[in-house]
């Protein structure tokens, strides 16, 4: 063994000392060459008792590659410094493929990411839903003006003598109730993201859009724990600082319910750019959604008792996050499949 | 829905000593939107948001009392001057029994909930005092005449709508209030004619014309004209249903229609009478000449809720002072009666249609509190199972997605929906597929059933814009089933302009990513140059192997041999690399090069127990030929 370890040894010595490539070439023969000290060793096998014969011989045969790949890299070395040709180092670099998400998938991601970390499991459930899911089971009878042909896209198929139309979901929140009848028992921590439709196109709609869904129902679930969820979400997604408020409004699933309003992306809440009034935002918030307590009718409806258990809900639209956290505001680019658009991502 | 009225206006209500500003930030938070408040000669004007449950408040009225509520939490003072709820009642009007009179028929009463008019004589139509046109302006309606100023300036100050006709051209004095039959037509005093759909209010003169599309709009028949001498305020509230139905169907959108379909305070109806005939007294030198006529079949009947006290605070999540909510409630119109735990709250008129559970009145409380009191705790995290199946659908999409993005392909979501002539292009038939009923475009019309459509659309469409396409999309098909929902199944599909082995790399590389050991499969189409493809994601899920299988290192030596083969239909490379790997020595196939229908392939021969020998390995490629 010892041999081995001074040859090694010996090696680095001169491979140290080595200034041009003759020198090189005069080590490699010395050491690699046919009568080189590495065969010389591989020819002592024979000396060597048979039960070590096989570690021997790994051994050698290790020592001949570092060998090897130390005198390459030194070819490399001297051949790189002999040459005076002049190296532009800002030319670009070899060219890999690089192809694009869909700003959508990058959310989602996202998105399911942030709830993810507080328990929060995303589900899935139909895009075509019966009205039942997408309305009654919401508090939303017959007749209301949500269910019209102008808010709400149905299909063209006879009504199931229970549930109702079949309907493009005009929100993710038929992923309620169903959420509600799979668990059966609280804890409920979900995120539902899913696309959805409503029979409406121009600069501002587009006809199939994203949402994403928190429901969490639970004991003792109150405003505050909304609240802090709002708020938690508001920090992680559009950065450290944003600030979320809570304004009355109406939904028929929720009792209160609230619009949410995050500090403006773009001035941070001070409504003001520069000493002047802020474009994008009406002084200093910008909207983000409908939320809200949910409504005891749509526990019941979930076969859950209201009287023991409450809980938050809220929608809200990806591509809405989207444009306030990145400023695309076209929402027709997002499903118009232009190259252009698609591969800035 | 939103409303403008002026600061000034709102004043003659409300007493209190905050700022334009103050006011639109501090309703905002806690009642309706305030979007703007803009300085206009001297007054403010302020754009506000109505909420569908809160039509009660589209007025200067509904305004004065939501600020008498919110405003004293910001520690300023506000209160109503005076509540024309209980200053307008009926006893202030001197009827007048002896002049003039109206035969009123309702056929219906489910038609209209409260009927009231008056008759005026020795009307003096022409233009309207300074501050009426000046405040109907700012709100964005076009001033007109005295008489018809005052029914909007009415609409505005207490939120119900109001009608005026000429009381000579309601023939033979009568009014029928019925429902209209299909195809009946009414030109409106916008000079339109409309086709009723059938159902809609409205109201036929003695000598059968239609003389009001009720909720909507008069008739132009009957409207007041210059040479008007005797009017009919006329204050109803209609079935909220029928009027929306009416507005839908007809598409005549008006701003008393959406007062009206949102359901209106039978009580108002008498302070809007009462105040409305003082306004024409006063300037439009109105003689009152009629009995009042009130037709209210169903009065209001008071309205209470009882609640139990730790309801508010299991919702809001703090604790706020029982006289604090009383406070609020009292300062908001309701009554409050507190007994042991509970608290027995009476509904005004007005708030009849959006509070009727316990937990509205936790909203009336926790808003006026003000959300911005309320402090934020994340609730404690609580472990669901996440169903399997579920999960799988995201992770395999994400990772799928990923390699693909790598392999530099590019993402594209399409639209669910796809038309008639792209189903028909890709040979597809319409009647495999779901149908909307209301689509808004035949762009969109279909569910598609596959992904080809959508994708060689982005192909063609992209054409000139960059030189090679490689695309891809993971969405979901919808396939129709009987008597049930559709199956929506997620599909991966790849679409590119280039040839068919680099598409079918590009599956390859998806199957490798996933340790997939099935071939591709012959599912790549070609048609004008592109090529795609389309596989079920749950194939995929299905099939897949986190890590591959783990082989022993081999420390024996490998023999690398080299032929070439000439392929034709029955020696191709499929069926050559199936015969070579019958020998259990061999351990891979290469291809090293192809031209024409030559193939050199290179084979791989070992032994797991010890060194092969060259002619070993020569027999077993011999073997092949």
């Amino acid at each position: 063994m010892s041999n081995l370890d001074n040859l090694k040894q010996e090696f680095n010595k001169n491979l140290s000392q080595i200034s041009n490539s003759e020198q090189l070439t005069a080590l490699h023969i010395k050491y690699l060459g046919r009568n080189g000290l590495i065969n010389d060793l591989l020819k002592k096998i024979k000396e060597i008792p048979n039960e070590e014969k096989k570690q021997y011989g790994t051994q050698v045969n290790l020592l001949k590659k570092e060998i090897e790949e130390k005198i390459n890299a030194k070819t490399k070395e001297l051949s790189s410094k002999k040459s005076d040709k002049f190296f532009d180092k800002t030319m670009p670099g070899k060219q890999y493929p690089k192809g694009s998400s869909h700003i959508i998938s990058y959310a989602i991601e996202e998105i399911t990411k942030i709830f993810e970390k507080i328990s929060f499991i995303r589900v899935s459930y139909p895009e075509v839903d019966w009205e039942y899911s997408a309305f009654e089971s919401l508090n939303m009878p017959k007749g209301h003006p949500a269910r019209d042909d102008f808010e709400t896209s149905y299909i063209d198929t006879p009504p199931h003598p229970k549930f109702g139309k079949m309907v493009l979901t005009p929100h993710t929140s038929n992923g309620q109730n169903r959420e509600m009848r799979r668990v059966k028992n609280p804890p409920i921590r979900m995120i539902n993201i899913s696309k959805c439709y409503r029979p409406n196109w121009d600069a501002t709609h587009t006809p199939m859009f994203y949402q994403f869904e928190g429901l969490c129902v639970d004991k003792d679930i109150n405003i505050t724990n909304l609240k802090g969820t709002l708020d938690y979400f508001a920090e992680k997604y559009f950065g450290r600082g944003t600030k979320t408020r809570l304004r009355p409004h109406h939904f028929q699933f929720t009792e209160p319910s609230f619009e949410v309003d995050v500090t403006c992306t773009v001035c941070k809440g001070s409504a003001k750019v520069n000493g002047k009034k802020c474009k994008v935002c009406k002084s200093g918030w910008l909207e983000l959604g409908g939320t809200g307590m949910v409504h005891p009718n749509v526990l019941k409806e979930g076969g859950i008792n209201p009287n023991e258990f409450t809980g938050w809900a809220f929608g809200f639209g990806i591509e809405r996050v989207i444009m306030m956290k990145y400023g695309l505001d076209d929402i027709r680019n997002y499903y118009g499949g232009d190259i252009r658009f698609l591969e800035q991502f | 829905m939103n409303i403008k009225i002026t600061h000034n206006w709102l004043l003659e209500y409300l007493e209190t000593d905050a700022t334009a500003d103050q006011i639109r930030e501090y309703l905002s938070l806690c009642g309706p939107s305030v979007e703007s408040a803009t300085k206009v000669d001297g007054d403010w004007v302020y754009d506000i948001e109505i909420i569908s449950n809160r039509i009660d408040y589209a007025s200067v009225l509904g305004i004065s009392q939501e600020a008498a509520a919110i405003l004293p939490m910001f520690g300023k003072k506000a209160k109503l001057k005076f509540d024309p709820l209980t200053a307008y009642k009926f006893t202030k009007i001197k009827e007048n029994n002896s002049g003039l009179s109206l035969n009123v028929k309702i056929e219906d009463k489910n038609l209209c909930s409260r009927f009231t008019a008056v008759i005026f004589d020795n009307v003096k139509i022409g233009p309207s005092p300074k501050f009426i046109s000046e405040r109907v302006l700012a709100a964005g309606i076009k001033s007109i005449n005295n008489a018809v100023d005052v029914s909007n300036y009415l609409m505005l100050t207490l939120g119900q709508p109001v009608h005026v006709f000429d009381y000579d051209e309601i023939k033979k004095q009568t009014m029928i209030m019925r429902e209209s039959k299909k195809g009946e037509k009414i030109t409106t005093l916008d000079e339109q004619e409309i086709t009723l759909p059938g159902g809609d209010i409205v109201i036929e003169d003695g000598s059968g014309r239609l003389v009001d599309l009720c909720g909507i709009m008069g008739g132009l028949n009957s409207a007041i004209s210059n040479k008007t001498k005797r009017i009919i305020l006329f204050v109803q509230t209609y079935n909220k249903e029928k009027v929306r139905k009416t507005v839908m169907n007809t598409g005549v959108r008006t701003v008393a229609a959406t007062y009206f379909e949102k359901g209106l305070d039978e009580e108002r109806v008498e302070a809007t009478l009462v105040y409305g005939t003082e306004l024409l007294q006063k300037y439009a030198s109105a003689k009152l000449a009629s009995k009042i006529y009130d037709i209210y079949p169903n009065p209001y009947k008071k309205k209470t809720i009882v609640i139990k006290l730790e309801t508010f605070e299991k919702l809001i999540g703090i604790k706020i002072d029982r006289k604090k909510i009383r406070e609020i409630l009292t300062n908001l119109g309701f009554g409050a009666e507190e007994k042991k735990d509970f608290l027995t709250v009476t509904v005004p008129s007005y708030r009849k249609y959006d509070i009727s559970i316990p937990e509205d009145l936790v909203e009336e409380v926790a808003r006026i509190y003000g959300y911005q009191n309320i402090p934020s705790r994340l609730q404690a995290p609580s472990y669901v199972e996440q169903p399997k199946e579920m999960e799988d659908l995201f992770v395999f999409q994400n990772k799928i997605k990923l390699l693909l993005k790598h392999l530099g392909l590019n993402e594209v979501i399409n639209y669910s929906m796809v038309s008639k002539e792209m189903i028909q292009d890709s040979g597809l038939k319409i009647e495999d597929h779901l149908r909307l009923s209301n689509s808004i475009s035949e762009d969109i019309e279909y569910l598609r059933i596959t992904l080809f459509p959508s994708l060689y659309k982005n192909i063609k469409d992209n054409i000139g814009k960059k030189d090679i396409m490689r695309f891809f999309e993971i969405g979901k098909v919808y396939l129709p089933r009987k008597n049930d929902l559709p199956e929506e199944n997620y599909r991966l599909g790849i679409a590119t302009n280039t040839d068919y082995f680099d598409l079918k790399g590009i599956v390859e590389a998806v199957y490798k990513e996933l340790n997939i050991k099935l071939d591709v499969t012959e599912n790549i189409k070609e048609k004008n140059g592109i090529f795609v493809t389309e596989i079920e994601l749950s194939k995929l899920i299905k099939n897949y192997q986190s890590v591959p299988k783990f082989k022993q290192l081999n420390q024996y030596s490998v023999i690398k041999l080299d032929k070439t083969f000439i392929l034709d239909k029955n020696n191709t490379y499929r069926s050559l690399k199936e015969k070579a790997l019958s020998s259990k020595l061999l351990i891979n196939v290469e291809v090293v090069s192809q031209f024409n229908n030559k193939l050199t392939l290179r084979f791989y021969y070992s032994s797991m127990d010890r060194n092969l020998i060259e002619e070993e390995a020569k027999g077993e490629l011999d073997k092949l030929v």
